[in-house]
């Protein structure tokens, strides 16, 4: 079966005919995943901003890193489960618009940052001090952070506007 | 004149035709700039949020994080905005006619009157009596979901 085939039946199924043809389904879902993605990635924005100490310099990153964290995630959660409704009710347009592969690279890539960020970077015991200004490694963290959710963004509003490759 | 023949003259004007006529990726461009000023609109105050509710951020004083907050919010509403405005020059009669665009004016007003009032008043508001911050709070912060939500069912009606 080939991927085109694949996001056709997908969109034929019951629930991806429901979200193409009610008539504020498609909306309210577009909806949901720009409120969940305005907490996710906008939290995540204003911590990225904290590890560059460009936002709330006087507060430990640590704090930001772990009481934003649950928010975070949660966010995510909703743009996760609203972005697949999404793309059920249209995965033959989205799967062939240039943006959306590039969308998830970033994601990727992103993903990869944190993981770095969390499992290398931040178990360095020097890595985050209470005060002062943060090393490189951890500023070029958030930075690289800021840049890459920035192009998920961008991607993502580029969908409806760029749909072929030619 | 009335406001339809003004809306009209804004329409026929050389600055709404060179919008309208340019490359669509610059409304692209608009809509990336409305969701970047969204984003930086909401989160902040999505975070003082938190912080009157005491679910992060407690050690931080109230003003400290509504001072930091507003600065970014600000940048967010002012992107928000001049795009939002830019959008609505290329073609204004269109969203004029248009009733989801008239329930987005009327709750973006009221979301824009409940934010100065978050900034000038939420901290006193807690010191007073936080369970009115907490009310205060969440309808500001409910106003720009609606915003949100009616601004996305544009395109579809």
């Amino acid at each position: 079966m080939t991927l085109m085939a694949l996001a056709q039946r997908l969109e034929e199924t019951p629930l991806g005919t429901a979200i193409a043809e009610g008539r504020f389904a498609f909306p309210v879902l577009e909806g949901i995943h720009l409120i969940g993605l305005s907490v996710a990635v906008g939290l995540l924005l204003l911590t990225d901003l904290r590890l560059m100490g460009l936002f709330l310099p006087q507060v430990p990153v640590r704090q930001v890193h772990r009481q934003l964290q649950p928010y975070i995630l949660g966010g995510f959660a909703v743009v996760i489960i609203a972005g697949s409704l999404l793309f059920l009710s249209e995965a033959s347009t989205l799967i062939v618009s240039p943006p959306w592969p590039f969308k998830f690279f970033f994601m990727l890539l992103a993903g990869v940052n944190a993981l770095y960020f969390e499992l290398a970077i931040a178990r360095r015991p020097e890595a985050l001090p209470e005060t002062g200004r943060l090393p490189l490694s951890v500023r070029g963290a958030g930075l690289a952070s800021f840049v890459l959710w920035a192009l998920v963004i961008v991607c993502g509003r580029l969908i409806p506007y760029i749909t072929h490759w030619a | 004149m009335s406001f339809v023949n003004l809306l009209a003259s804004i329409q026929t004007s050389r600055f709404a035709h060179g919008i309208a006529e340019s490359n669509h990726l610059l409304i692209a461009f608009f809509q990336i700039v409305h969701v970047f000023g969204f984003i930086f609109l909401l989160a902040p105050l999505f975070l003082i949020g938190l912080r009157v509710y005491r679910l992060a951020l407690v050690a931080q004083p109230l003003e400290k994080v509504l001072q930091q907050g507003r600065t970014l919010s600000l940048i967010g509403l002012s992107m928000t905005l001049s795009s939002g405005l830019l959008m609505f020059l290329s073609a204004p009669l269109h969203y004029y006619f248009n009733w989801a665009f008239d329930v987005k004016m009327g709750l973006l007003l009221i979301a824009i009157l409940l934010y100065v009032a978050q900034f000038l008043w939420v901290a006193v508001l807690n010191a007073w009596h936080p369970a009115l911050a907490r009310w205060s709070i969440s309808i500001s912060l409910l106003s720009w979901i609606t915003v949100c939500m009616a601004g996305r069912a544009i395109g579809f009606v």
